[in-house]
């Protein structure tokens, strides 16, 4: 693994039912850790959907302790729920808590398991995340529901592929 | 939504989960080929290198037509795009937040500087 300089974020999908999120940042880990963990600095960066605003953003980073995220749109409040319990947790290593979205309505729409893996390098961390979801049509449903934004983008980077010499 | 319409993308990742059948699909790229045009680059065997092609049939990336003697196979490229975009448009969502993050962390190293320039 690089950890010499930041870079950008790598997606894999290594089993059926899991995708691992791996991200480097030019940042010790103690910062890195803050920032993923406190709803304070959470609300900075965990930008919710265009036209959604956070309402709700706790986070207990404590061995049974509760993950809560809200947000709300202009037709619903709440439009969606986040909610989890932390099962695993050791400092500025690792962190494993579950995680359930919900519509507005209270219907489920699927749980994971979200564990973070750090490590920290002449000042540069690196993160993984692996989530776990209950099944293959629950993973790739999580992939899919953003694909039909920047289509176009993506068919030019095929097209780049596709012209390289064997 | 573009998935229903288009097949499993687990037919389309078997497909393209072969040497050979990658080979087939770059050659393909370049325009319509024949299959012996298809095997010999490869050092296959006809039969072998149309065992391939029906996977790439199979998975809706080639299509194929019969000119006389020839069996002529082409590129259908649609399922290919959709499994190469397939986490490109989770990535890039996530890379965005992070992009946020790692300005955030600037922040804080920057206040830590100050704070402790301060002492």
């Amino acid at each position: 693994m690089n950890a010499t300089s930041a870079k950008g974020l790598q997606v894999s999908t290594p089993t059926d039912t899991t995708i691992v999120l791996t991200r480097t940042f030019n940042a010790p880990l103690r910062f890195v850790w803050e920032a993923m963990f406190t709803p304070e600095k959470m609300r900075r960066w965990m930008l919710p959907p265009p036209g959604w605003t956070v309402t709700v953003c706790e986070c207990d980073a404590r061995v049974g302790g509760a993950l809560k995220l809200a947000w709300k749109s202009e037709e619903a409040d709440p439009a969606m729920t986040l909610e989890g319990v932390f099962t695993e947790v050791v400092l500025h290593e690792r962190i494993v808590h579950t995680e359930t979205m919900a519509l507005g309505s209270g219907q489920t729409i699927g749980s994971l398991v979200e564990k973070h893996e750090f490590a920290e390098k002449g000042g540069v961390t690196t993160m993984r995340i692996t989530q776990t979801y209950d099944s293959k049509e629950a993973r790739d449903g999580a992939i899919a529901s953003g694909m039909d934004q920047g289509m176009e983008a993506g068919y030019k980077q095929l097209d780049a592929v596709l012209a390289q010499p064997a | 939504m573009v998935l229903d319409c288009s097949p499993k993308l687990d037919v389309v990742f078997h497909a393209l989960a072969h040497p050979a059948r990658r080979a087939i699909i770059r050659q393909l790229s370049g325009g319509e080929r024949n299959l012996s045009e298809l095997a010999s680059p490869l050092r296959m065997t006809f039969p072998a290198a149309t065992k391939h092609v029906r996977v790439l049939e199979g998975a809706k990336l080639v299509r194929r037509r019969i000119a006389g003697r020839q069996h002529l196979c082409r590129l259908h490229a649609a399922p290919l795009k959709e499994a190469m975009l397939w986490t490109e448009q989770f990535r890039r969502n996530w890379e965005a937040r992070f992009k946020v993050l790692d300005s955030l962390l600037d922040e804080m190293k920057s206040e830590e500087q100050s704070r402790s320039r301060r002492r």
